[in-house]
């Protein structure tokens, strides 16, 4: 074997603060649960049913999905110098799967009849499949990791394509769950999935170069630039695809008449928070990250390298606000030509929609748990080599 | 940890999906078989736009309140224990009147129409529910299942009209008194109309013609906008209001196929 992985030591007092943090920050998240659950907290409304913890799933999933494409390169198209990469980030994708059903788990309003989704199959429904792919995924994720540990090439290697294919599946299958809704029109759209699968490998390549770099320099490993120039270089390549398909498909609504008030209010209205998740998504989520890896200064530095990859990660979660809030917030119309607006509910008006505290701690605390998974597992598992350098002898 | 957790999980819904499904599924049983019901009845309901609105401008000239609750509204509240919370946000309402205008300069006219589910041919709701929770029955009313429902919100997101009101409180907190004939939802999963579905069982049973709630307090104290009846029965007064009438369906190029008709919009 010419990569060698290795167990982190993890008897250091940072090592130790750094796992009581991310459980107290998980804890948290937990009791935010509980406390939005008894008290109604969230700043949901029948108009607005779904917000930021149900953003979670496809961010987290993303997160995932894009980890496992990266992870399984060196397996599918058989290039060596990744392979120091696999594991970790098939480790990562397992342990964002598992913040993903969690966040399904945390969003709906019974939670003791979760395992009806499971019991129950409607075939119609775009959901139903996915609660399918979302176990099988886990599954072939965790099947992937020990067969990698136990140095099975030629497994790996099926593996690696399988979980791949399976990657795709379940990130396309979580973009038609939004994009397939006729219903709305700001949902509605066969862009949606493609663009979910570049999504995915741009944040989840961009948090993996972050976390590389910083498990790496912490655990005193060596890690070679240049290898970290060449996942950087995909990862910018897919942010500007990334950056295309929102503009295609903005340019796409806003050619609809009947659309211009929704494409008016989601794009050049500044005082909602729709406007800013998608702004901000592409100036500091795209078009920073691009420039701080193309320009010749910045793009060899790894640790603004990280910074890009942290930002453009950050980012997607607006993306999912961009993606699954105004078509929720702006009205539909009932009966086309006519302003319907309702006497006793708030249908026919624009209504606002702000995450609460507790909305927040619970996505935060889904990610600490992902990270203090991830700090334990590199403890107790070989997950990161030795050294990672470009040149991998035979 | 986790894994186990998962673990359990897969092989737990593995072992209930083959064994318990068939014993403990929530399947109504029906005295004729659904291919009767299906080529014998079909419900819907019309609605008579220049009817609503006269009603709606002489209550509103009488109370004063722009937002006030008209009979038919009150009675369905009162009928299926809608709860009413002060929060509109998150306040669930099965029937509600909206306020409708055409979007010109000139003296536009408002009129008022009541917005219920539609009990869709089609229904979305039905389409995209994880667990089937939300039905289609033979007779086309579109019910929830509340022991199945997962409270996933999918179906309220789903829905073109707006029909769906989640629990986000206990709704015996938002209820003055409880009307034991019909089944009390709880926190966390997702209501609707059921064009008063116990009403229309029973009145089948005997023969008799089915009135919801909210069609018997318009012919009482309203102005008897609101028609209820089979649509396959070429005899009912809902199949001669079709045959008549220009009908309206709210957002019919969706494909849906809602069954509640709007009449005389503009009042010809």
């Amino acid at each position: 074997m010419a990569v060698e992985f290795k167990k982190i030591e993890g008897d250091s007092i940072q090592y130790f603060a750094l796992i009581i943090v991310l459980a107290a920050v998980t804890a948290l998240g937990f009791y935010a649960y509980i406390l939005e659950h008894k008290y109604a907290l969230s700043g949901l409304s029948n108009r607005v049913p779904w917000g930021i913890v149900n953003a979670g799933i496809p961010y987290f999933i993303g997160l995932s999905a894009g980890s496992l494409i990266v992870s399984a390169l060196s397996g599918v198209f058989n290039i060596k110098k990744y392979k120091v990469f696999s594991r970790i980030a098939a480790y990562m994708a397992a342990a964002w799967i598992i913040a993903a059903i969690l966040s399904i788990a945390l969003d709906i309003g019974k939670l003791y009849h979760f395992m009806n989704a499971v019991r129950y199959f409607n075939p119609t429904s775009i959901f139903s499949w996915n609660a399918f792919l979302y176990s099988s995924y886990f599954v072939i994720c965790s099947i992937y990791l020990l067969v990698q540990f136990e140095d099975m090439e030629r497994a790996t290697r099926f593996m690696a394509c399988l979980a791949v294919f399976w990657a795709v599946l379940v990130h396309s299958g979580t973009g038609a769950i939004y994009s397939f809704i006729y219903a709305k029109e700001l949902y509605h759209s066969a862009l949606t999935p493609p663009m979910f699968i570049v999504c995915a490998i741009t944040s989840g390549l961009g948090l993996l170069l972050a976390t590389l770099y910083y498990t790496f320099r912490f655990t005193n490993r060596e890690l070679d630039p240049q290898l970290i120039r060449g996942l950087a270089l995909i990862f910018a390549g897919l942010m500007m695809v990334l950056g295309y398909f929102l503009a295609v498909e903005g340019l796409e609504k806003g050619y609809i008449p009947a659309l211009h008030e929704a494409v008016h209010f989601v794009f050049l209205t500044p005082n909602s928070g729709v406007f800013w998740s998608f702004w901000l998504l592409v100036i500091f989520g795209i078009v920073i990250p691009t420039l701080i890896i193309l320009y010749p200064k910045t793009g060899y530095d790894p640790r603004l390298v990280s910074m890009a990859g942290i930002m453009h990660a950050a980012l997607v979660f607006a993306e999912r606000f961009y993606l699954i809030v105004p078509g929720q917030v702006f009205p539909e119309e009932y009966l086309h030509g006519y302003k319907i607006e309702s006497l006793h509910t708030l249908e026919g008006y624009l209504v606002s929609y702000t995450p609460t505290i507790t909305e927040w701690l619970q996505v935060i605390g889904l990610i600490a748990m992902v990270y203090l998974l991830f700090a334990v597992g590199v403890k107790i598992f070989a997950l990161i080599p030795e050294r990672a350098a470009e040149e991998v002898e035979e | 940890m986790m894994s186990r957790r998962k673990f359990l999980l897969l092989t737990g819904a593995a072992a209930a999906g083959a064994f318990l499904t068939p014993q403990i599924s929530a399947r109504t049983h029906f005295v004729e078989s659904p291919e009767d019901v299906k080529a014998k009845r079909r419900w819907g309901m019309a609605v008579d736009v220049e009817k609503c609105t006269e009603c709606m401008e002489e209550l509103i000239a009488k109370t004063g309140n722009p937002e006030v609750k008209p009979p038919c509204v009150v009675a369905c509240d009162k009928e299926n224990n809608v709860p009413e919370f002060e929060d509109k946000r998150i306040d669930p309402q099965w029937m509600r009147i909206a306020k409708m205008v055409i979007d010109k300069p000139v003296n536009p006219r408002e009129f008022y129409i009541p917005l219920l589910c539609n009990h869709c041919e089609h229904p979305p709701c039905v389409q995209v529910c994880l667990t089937m929770a939300s039905f289609k029955r033979p007779d086309g009313i579109v019910e929830v299942d509340m022991h199945r429902c997962i409270g996933c919100r999918y179906c309220m997101i789903a829905c073109p009209y707006g029909a769906r009101s989640f629990n986000f409180h206990d709704p015996r907190e938002g209820l003055k008194e409880v009307n034991p004939n019909v089944q009390m939802r709880t926190e966390g999963v997702v209501e609707k109309c059921t064009f008063c579905v116990h009403r229309v069982d029973e009145a089948v049973a005997k023969g008799e013609e089915p009135v919801p709630a909210c069609v018997e307090a318009c012919k009482k104290f309203g102005k008897g906008a609101l028609v209820f009846g089979n649509v396959k029965d070429p005899e009912s007064e809902i199949s001669k209001i079709l045959r008549e009438n220009i009908v309206v369906q709210l957002r019919a190029n969706l494909g849906t196929d809602p069954h509640v008709f709007y009449t005389k919009l503009g009042g010809e």
